[in-house]
């Protein structure tokens, strides 16, 4: 299944993914967290891997030029 | 904790992790049956199991190092390529695709999961469950022998009947990596549900053993990287929980190997009936204080 659109929403999603990474990591967001406060590694460790695993998959999806 | 209790939890941690026998319950069950007085509650207990899970993350480590080296290569190669051309590159796909939904689980529910349930009871009646999930997948999977009409042959033919772990579907990839997230309840195997997830998934019992054990490590060997600052910080005895890790690797490496060698022939039969003896008189001594 290869598609444009489909590909820049999974381009979209790796954003969306790095910014709560991002907001993880800065302690600004606490949802889903153990504790109210401070810095959470794991939880930002996990949403840059999405972040990655999003652009593969986007990667995968585009459609692509053949030589 | 006394450093023999220290090297009995790494052998003991070591020698569960990777048997479909669930070593979280047996970490549970086995200090409260003896009457341990250290407290599995205490803030030290949690660094001590993931340090020695990073002995059991080591042993994989160890015995799969030349396939993972494949691994990360084809990760690599197919994640910039865009398209999958090698079986070893659509293992390292399924292997992302399986990890994914245990890394998501890991992170939001299993230190609440774990301490919802972390009593001796639980862990020995859920070790019952465990014990009859085993004799499940292995009575659905004669099913699929009768089906293929093998269940006449020997059980290396029978065994050849079934794929190897490069054929496994990503959705079943997914699905046996989020059942990763059951072994949070103590007495539940990670090992035995995702190869029990792997065998309905038409895999062979050592190719499910072997997709079952290289999903593990990623999983494993992060979560016990990303605690040991919190070990160091905690003031614990390092020197004697390394020794301890190292114990739990040294089983984990003899627990593989002769496990890839069981599941040539072998089933999950007799895991089934020792998880439920073991939890039923389990039960019995915690019920009569024994």
């Amino acid at each position: 299944m290869k598609s444009t659109p489909l590909a820049i929403g999974f381009v979209v999603l790796a954003i969306v993914f790095l910014v709560i990474a991002a907001l993880y990591l800065f302690g600004v967001l606490q949802l889903f967290a153990s504790t109210s406060s401070g810095p959470h590694e794991k939880h930002a460790i996990l949403f840059a891997v999405l972040a990655v695993a999003s652009l593969i998959a986007a990667n995968f999806i585009r459609p692509k030029r053949t030589a | 904790m006394s450093l023999a209790q220290a090297l009995f939890m790494g052998l003991l941690q070591g020698a569960t992790e990777l048997f479909p026998v669930s070593s979280l319950g047996h970490a549970v069950l086995i200090p409260s049956l003896l009457h341990w007085s250290f407290k599995q509650s205490d803030p030290s207990f949690v660094p001590f199991l993931v340090l020695l899970h990073l002995g059991t993350a080591g042993a994989l480590l160890i015995i799969y190092r030349t396939q993972w080296v494949v691994i990360i290569k084809s990760f690599f190669t197919a994640a910039v390529r865009g398209r999958i051309e090698t079986p070893s590159e659509r293992l390292a796909m399924l292997l992302m695709v399986g990890t994914i939904p245990a890394a998501i689980l890991g992170v939001f529910f299993e230190t609440r999961i774990k301490s919802l349930f972390a009593s001796p009871y639980v862990a020995a009646a859920f070790l019952v469950v465990n014990g009859v999930l085993m004799l499940t997948f292995e009575m659905l999977r004669r099913r699929a022998e009768r089906r293929a009409a093998v269940d006449s042959k020997s059980r290396i033919e029978q065994e050849e009947s079934f794929a190897e772990a490069e054929r496994i579907s990503f959705r079943a990839a997914a699905l046996v990596g989020a059942c990763q997230a059951l072994a949070f309840l103590p007495g539940i195997s990670r090992s035995g549900v995702t190869i029990g997830g792997g065998l309905l998934a038409g895999l062979r019992h050592q190719e499910a053993a072997r997709f079952s054990f290289l999903l593990a490590t990623p999983v494993i060997l992060a979560a016990g990287v990303l605690e040991v600052p919190q070990l160091l910080a905690s003031g614990v005895p390092v020197g004697e929980y390394i020794a301890a890790a190292i114990l739990s690797g040294i089983a984990a490496y003899l627990s593989a190997r002769f496990l890839l060698r069981y599941f040539r022939s072998g089933r999950l039969d007799p895991y089934g009936w020792y998880c439920i003896a073991a939890g039923l008189i389990s039960l019995g001594l915690l019920a009569f204080n024994l």
